[in-house]
């Protein structure tokens, strides 16, 4: 069957345009840091949003606990709006970057996907301690929205307790660093890979609410039978590392 | 046209068909669809095959927690997954069954229901075993059916504990006069219950011991062991059930309560069991092949090792589950996941 001439080409026009669009646009470095402070945000929103609900999480009296999707996804917006100032229901361009409008939606699509498959542990009675905390929330909110995108996600921290948030080489200079600082850090972003790819870490402390499974007597074990760390509130807990493709 | 006429249009396959149709529709509901598959095509002689064809072992397990056995539906980094020792064993029984299945691999499939519906559930087919610190040396009618591997866990048994130091008091020095007295143990217990209101999670051996021998206790019968740590109205005495598992809830859940002991801190063990790997009683070569994987195990002192690492080893479960534990599909779970109550039993 011959193809005509002029078919082909628009064929060939909308192809590259759409390839444009969806793979090899350009990011500058500010759009890429914006992009990667809202997601570091939002991750650790949600990771908030977990911590503040851990008593109804871990209430072994109850079996629906109503901590549903729909729920976690309304206090996630809350949060993040008091942090950063955005509504992620109505993403102004004007303040939002398009990187991050498109990004930002996957986000909190993964983290509802999250807790959608652990209604069934969440919601089980009679079982108090059922390990849906912060980290396990962030690492599986982070590796399912990883899948899906060129932008890599990851909790680590320099002694993670789960061995896939162990830090590469950059993000082990980086906590170094950022865990002799006496005071609260900004997120640190440079430019690696021959300024290819831009690498963000953003420091998360340990609160009082960490404290009851970090802190204590290090060795001792906490609820879930890990040994504590002996971490004191204020000190670097561990960070959301973000890694961005310039050349998308 | 008479009935003949009428049987004469109708091809052979139809009416096959048109019989297989109406026998169906007559056992729906019934729960003996299965049981007609099975005398037309007994799976008998090709349990093995079937499961190595399909490429999944179909296991069962308690959606109740029976930790150390099953820690049931942990969130982990991986997401849901079951562990404990009985997960590790079914790990051990995929890996030979897809040896055995000339390198096809074979992949556990779990189903997590409520501990008395895996019964139910391997007698429908839809399991091809279960496990979940089975007692095999207890009868009882409703395993009718099923068939039992050899042990995998020599030193169960039945023990109580209670929240009232009043209670283990009175068990204590009851029981220690009847021993001075050379007394029968079990005529002791039953004499130091009395009157108290005793909790089982029914179906299970320790509702079978309780019904059969303690009769002048009153008995609470609970969907789940939670449900009777839980129960206020009925106020329960003292929950009865396998050592194993009470002792891990006191050790290291519920402080709050304390095995009932003999003289000196001795334990107090009402039975003696062994817990095994159930399968259909017809499946003869699966029970076959488990045997040996268990036999295998036991000779080369890995499941010692496994029983170790669960029983006695300090361990964070959420890690073993990350890292060991098996995925199970949410179908079918969810309404089982509530832990019950707990109720009067009344005259059995």
């Amino acid at each position: 069957m011959k193809i005509p001439a002029h078919r082909f080409l628009a064929a060939a026009v909308v192809w590259s345009m759409a390839w444009a669009s969806a793979g090899l646009a350009a990011v500058t470095r500010e759009e890429a840091e914006d992009t990667a402070r809202l997601l570091a945000a939002l991750l650790d929103a949600g990771r908030v949003v977990v911590d503040r609900n851990q008593a109804l999480i871990d209430d072994p009296r109850k079996g629906q606990k109503g901590f549903t999707p729909e729920f976690f996804e309304g206090q996630v917006r809350s949060e993040f709006r008091e942090r950063t100032a955005v509504d992620l229901g109505h993403l102004d361009p004007a303040r939002v970057p398009p990187l991050a409008r498109e990004l930002l939606p996957s986000l909190v699509q993964a983290s509802k996907e999250v807790v959608t498959d652990a209604q069934v542990v969440i919601n089980q009675r009679g079982i108090e301690y059922k390990n849906f905390i912060p980290a396990t929330f962030g690492s599986q909110a982070a590796a399912r929205f990883s899948r899906k995108s060129s932008v890599r996600l990851k909790q680590t921290a320099l002694q993670p307790r789960n061995p896939k948030n162990t830090p590469d080489a950059y993000e082990t200079a980086v906590l170094r660093r950022l865990a002799t600082q006496s005071s609260r850090s900004a997120p640190i972003s440079e430019l690696t890979d021959e300024g290819k790819t831009l690498r963000v870490v953003s420091p998360i402390y340990y609160t009082k609410d960490c404290l009851k499974c970090h802190g204590g007597q290090a060795g001792e074990f906490d609820i879930s039978g890990y040994p504590k760390e002996g971490a004191r509130e204020g000190e670097l807990a561990g960070a959301i590392s973000v890694t961005i493709p310039l050349d998308r | 046209m008479d009935l003949h006429d009428r049987g004469s249009i109708l091809s052979d396959a139809t009416r096959v068909s048109l019989f297989a149709l109406i026998i169906s529709l007559a056992l729906q509901g019934c729960g003996l669809i299965w049981d007609v598959a099975q005398f037309i095509r007994p799976v008998t002689g090709n349990d093995l095959e079937s499961i190595c064809e399909r490429g999944r072992l179909h296991v069962g397990m308690a959606v109740e927690p029976l930790r150390p056995f099953v820690f049931p539906a942990v969130w982990t980094d991986e997401g849901r997954r079951v562990t404990g020792l009985d997960t590790e064993l079914v790990r051990e029984i995929a890996t030979s069954l897809s040896k055995q299945c000339r390198g096809q691999p074979v992949a556990p499939v779990l189903r997590l229901v409520r501990f008395r519906d895996l019964f139910v559930e391997l007698n429908e087919g839809k399991l091809d075993l279960f496990v979940s610190a089975v007692s095999a040396n207890i009868p009882s009618p409703t395993r009718a059916g099923l068939a039992y591997s050899i042990p995998y866990f020599y030193d169960g048994g039945i023990i109580g504990i209670t929240r009232r130091p009043e209670v283990a008091e009175r068990v204590r020095v009851t029981l220690s006069k009847a021993r001075q007295k050379q007394e029968d143990k079990l005529t002791s217990v039953q004499a130091a219950l009395a009157g108290l209101s005793v909790a089982v999670q029914s179906g299970t051996s320790a509702d079978v011991f309780a019904s059969t021998h303690l009769k002048n206790a009153t008995l609470v019968l609970c969907d789940s062991l939670p449900a009777a740590f839980e129960s206020e109205d009925p106020a329960i005495d003292v929950i009865l059930g396998k050592e194993p598992v009470l002792k891990f809830m006191v050790e290291r859940v519920r402080r709050d309560w304390q095995p009932l002991v003999l003289e000196r801190g001795k334990p107090l063990l009402w039975t003696r069991e062994h817990y095994s790997v159930v399968t259909a009683e017809e499946s003869y070569r699966l029970r076959g092949f488990i045997n040996g994987v268990l036999f295998q195990l036991e000779e080369s002192g890995r499941l010692a090792e496994i029983r170790r690492r669960w029983l006695e080893d300090v361990y964070a479960y959420p890690r073993r589950a990350a890292s060991e534990g098996l995925p199970f599909a949410a179908e079918g779970v969810v309404q089982h996941y509530d832990q019950g109550q707990c109720r009067w039993a009344g005259p059995r």
